[in-house]
């Protein structure tokens, strides 16, 4: 009959992991509070709180090792002459050992020692008054068998006295009970209205564990009453004596010491206000969001996935039907029934986009559940650098796709990194500035049309174009005659390229590992961008932006050389018509007089190779990139679709100017450009060679047709 | 996982309901699971004290198992409030050793019993079936827990 942890199946298991991630998130956050604010008492209940609630539920699913550990800290923490300014250091210490734990389990590995975090407690506990637990082993020995004190028998004799019968009633905790003082208790709420309990063994207030409940009470009742009433089960056992320590004595008695009666009430009564600390408690303010919705449901990510999928299969059949009914309609142009069969579309297809949209909301989260884990990361790496840095959040509850958000997780805590160590100058510094000494970085997200912005944003020393410049000239990435040329905007560009970075001391925490590069890199791959302002001596703002989802997006479709290429709808600002006569060449590349502005222009398909096609009609996308305008040379327009995006691995195509693709309703394969890529392929291109302009990036290549051949395979 | 005789309504034969009160989520989900081989019915669940004091007035349960350490406001205190408006209430606290002055101050204020974590299923059985006393018969079937 055994509950350990064979019980605790897998689902439980997950569920355990899940919930136990969010108390560690608590912990770490109550702990900065603590660490804020050492006086905060709640904060330290908190704590002991959500250590309790880990302790509880790891000893359900068998993980002993974590629940042991959680319960020496309870246990120390438990100790009031702690020193609180200890408990916070000792709950991120907690934290990150826990989570190391929970990692191990998790990955059914051994688990690893949490002697380090249990080295803090024994210390902490010996710092703490050493006379505390020497008054308690005092009050451990001071337990004895039932013999009655004078107090106690002279009770006796005035109940008997007032001719009740006086019950020595003994029971034996049962072994499963390991609560003897709870046990106590329960046994004289039972007792209650039966009598006039006089004493109890263990005594009133007592802590010593025992195993033997004594109790001796003034009653009417009889024995075999009284040792029924005494079962009570997994308290005590069914073995319960009852003996009778004075029988009424019928002459009612004078000489009564009333005021020792007294003591033995007022002794309980003490014991009753005493035990209870926890009433006066108030009522703590911890949230907790994951428990008050009771109508929450857990689901497993990759079961919304395929139901996305789905939903992007119907959003194919929809244009794989519109395409049909277009044809009928051409075939049969009289045909009465078209009427109803467009109503019918246009219901399924309003359906369809609410479907779309809901299952779209399902993926959504708060990027708080990212934001939640800056402030530690802060705290540690200010810690580290030696600064003085507040991290200020907002803008928590904007909902991103699940994917986007755990995709951005590094790139973001890079950045973050990077400002609290190369951003944030130290404190001296700054106060030569004319700052103060401490430092602000914030964490921003909000929503921009169809896109979710994240921004980075420290007040700190700023970024040094002129550096970034030298450096890159240094590295090779740029010609000094380059260099002169190239905006402020355009060097900043830089530390985007791998190996530059402008740290003049590599740190232990941001000097290794992944650079910018790799953070645009990722965002690209998202479909969404990494954008800089600095402002020297002011403070530096990285900007992620991504788009609000990644499967489905609204496109424009466009040829290139009879090929079908589409780019997202949200990056056109407009399309303007044109012919070849108009462009204009400056330094070797093509622009466009667009109103009062000149537009820089990127040419997909090729160059006309001789005048006379100047007079050819062109259409030139013009595309936003942050603050950089940029037109796209298309041969053709098709139109507007929603495209359901196939990734396309990494084997499937080697160019990054493409980044996924689609297929059509009528089965043909559209390429997705990936726009970031391409207008930095432009940005590079050294045109002048031959005299000509740089052209034909997007002209067919056997890469490209690869790609376009595995997609059609796929489909 | 074992299966106990179902313990059922003496005045209705219908499955004893519970109001499960902890904020942890996981041991709700644990409690409700062991309530399921008793043959019993979890009528509600809260994660705060208050939410508990709610729904026991919507649900009006045969058992309340409640945790001590709660947000909001704590078990001890939730119990005396049901307690104060619903003498008849059968509250039962779930709780660890490390909480025993808890159930202590729980017990004074009318709760009915207590039940340590990890809560084993026999010894939960046994409370609940004390608990409930006379208002409650168990199915005759062989095997009754212990």
């Amino acid at each position: 009959m055994s509950h350990g942890p064979d019980d605790c199946n897998a689902e439980m298991r997950e569920l355990f992991f899940e919930t136990s991630q969010e108390l560690l998130q608590s912990l770490n956050d109550e702990a900065l509070k603590l660490e804020k604010n050492p006086a905060d008492l709640e904060c330290v209940r908190s704590i002991r709180r959500i250590v309790h609630t880990l302790k509880g539920d790891a000893a359900a699913c068998g993980f002993r090792e974590l629940s042991q550990t959680a319960h020496a800290m309870e246990d120390a923490l438990a100790l009031e002459s702690i020193p609180l300014n200890t408990i916070a250091e000792i709950a991120f210490t907690a934290a990150d050992t826990f989570a190391v734990m929970l990692a191990a389990y998790q990955r059914n590995a051994d688990v690893p020692s949490s002697e380090s975090l249990q080295k803090m407690l024994r210390k902490a506990a010996q710092d703490s008054d050493s006379e505390k637990s020497s008054e308690q082993r005092a009050s451990t020995m001071s337990t004895g068998p039932a013999i009655w004190n004078e107090y106690e028998q002279l009770a006796i004799q005035k109940a008997s006295a007032k001719g009740k019968h006086v019950f020595h009633v003994a029971a034996i905790i049962d072994p499963r009970c390991a609560m003897p003082i709870a046990a106590r208790q329960l046994l004289l709420n039972a007792l209650e209205g039966w009598g006039e309990v006089l004493a109890t063994r263990p005594e009133a207030g007592s802590q010593k564990p025992g195993k033997k409940l004594e109790v001796l009470l003034a009653t009417e009742k009889t024995s075999e009453e009284l040792a029924r009433r005494c079962r009570i089960p997994t308290v005590t056992l069914p073995e319960v004596s009852v003996q009778v320590v004075a029988s009424p004595q019928p002459q009612p008695g004078k000489t009564n010491p009333q005021t020792e009666l007294k003591r033995t009430d007022a002794a309980i009564a003490q014991s009753e206000t005493g035990s209870s600390p926890a009433v006066t408690d108030p009522p703590s303010q911890g949230e907790s969001p994951n428990t008050s919705g009771e109508n929450v449901l857990r689901v497993d990510a990759e079961r919304i996935d395929s139901l996305l999928d789905l939903v992007g299969e119907l959003i194919l059949g929809k244009s794989m039907l519109q395409q049909a009914f277009y044809e009928l309609a051409q075939r049969f142009p009289k045909e009465a029934i078209r009427g109803r069969f467009l109503d019918a579309m246009s219901f399924q297809a309003r359906v369809l986009s609410d479907l779309q949209r809901s299952v779209m909301k399902i993926r959504m989260v708060p990027v708080e559940q990212l934001f939640r884990r800056f402030p530690r990361l802060v705290r540690d790496v200010a810690k580290e650098c030696g600064k003085d840095v507040e991290l200020a959040l907002s803008g928590q509850d904007t909902d991103l796709d699940k994917r986007l958000l755990d995709a951005i997780a590094e790139p973001l805590t890079h950045i973050v990194r990077n400002a609290v160590s190369h951003g944030i100058e130290s404190g001296q510094e700054r106060t030569v500035a004319g700052k103060p000494a401490r430092g602000t970085i914030r964490l921003t997200s909000y929503h921009q049309g169809n896109q979710v912005i994240v921004e980075v944003s420290d007040d700190g020393r700023g970024i040094d174009s002129q550096k970034v410049k030298m450096k890159a000239v240094e590295k090779g990435l740029l010609t000094t005659d380059e260099a002169t040329r190239l905006n402020e905007a355009e060097i900043l560009d830089f530390v985007f390229r791998p190996g530059l970075s402008t740290a003049e001391e590599v740190t232990e925490i941001s000097g290794r590992g992944v650079g910018l590069d790799v953070v645009r890199s990722v965002l690209q791959r998202l479909k969404g961008s990494v954008e800089i302002q600095t402002h020297h001596g002011k403070g530096t703002t990285f900007q992620l932006k991504l788009p609000l989802t990644l499967a489905i997006i609204k496109a424009l479709l466009f040829h290139i050389g009879h090929r079908l290429y589409a780019i997202p709808l949200n990056a056109v600002a407009e399309i303007a018509r044109t012919t070849e006569s108009e462009l204009h060449l400056v330094d070797q590349h093509e622009v466009l007089q667009l109103r009062d502005r000149v537009l820089p222009l990127i040419r997909l398909g090729s160059a006309p190779s001789d005048t006379a096609q100047s007079a050819r009609k062109i259409f030139v996308l013009v595309i936003s990139m942050g603050e950089r305008k940029f037109g796209l040379i298309v041969d053709s327009l098709v139109g507007e679709e929603e495209l359901v995006i196939k990734a396309l691995d990494d084997r499937s195509i080697s160019t990054d100017l493409i980044s996924g693709a689609s297929v059509l309703g009528d089965g043909r394969v559209v390429l997705i450009v990936n726009l970031p890529a391409v207008i930095e392929r432009h940005a590079r291109s050294r045109p002048g060679q031959q005299g000509t302009v740089a052209s034909g990036f997007l002209l067919p290549t056997a890469d490209l047709k690869l790609a376009q051949s595995k997609v059609e395979a796929q489909s | 996982m074992e299966q106990f005789a179902p313990v059922k309504r003496a005045k209705d034969g219908q499955p004893i309901r519970y109001l499960v009160v902890d904020d942890s989520v996981f041991a709700r989900k644990n409690l409700a699971r062991i309530i399921g081989t008793f043959g019993g019915q979890v009528a509600g669940e809260a994660g705060d004290g208050v939410t508990a004091i709610t729904e026991y007035e919507r649900i009006k349960p045969d058992i309340v198992l409640m945790d001590i350490t709660m947000p909001q406001m704590e078990g001890i205190e939730a119990a005396e409030k049901i307690v104060v408006q619903h003498p008849e209430a059968r509250i039962v606290m779930v709780s660890s050793v490390g909480y025993q002055e808890n159930i202590v101050a729980a017990l004074q204020r009318g709760a009915r019993h207590f039940v340590q974590k990890p809560v084993k299923p026999e010894v939960l059985y046994e409370v609940i079936k004390y608990v409930l006393g006379d208002d409650a018969t168990v199915a005759s079937a062989a095997g009754a827990g212990v």
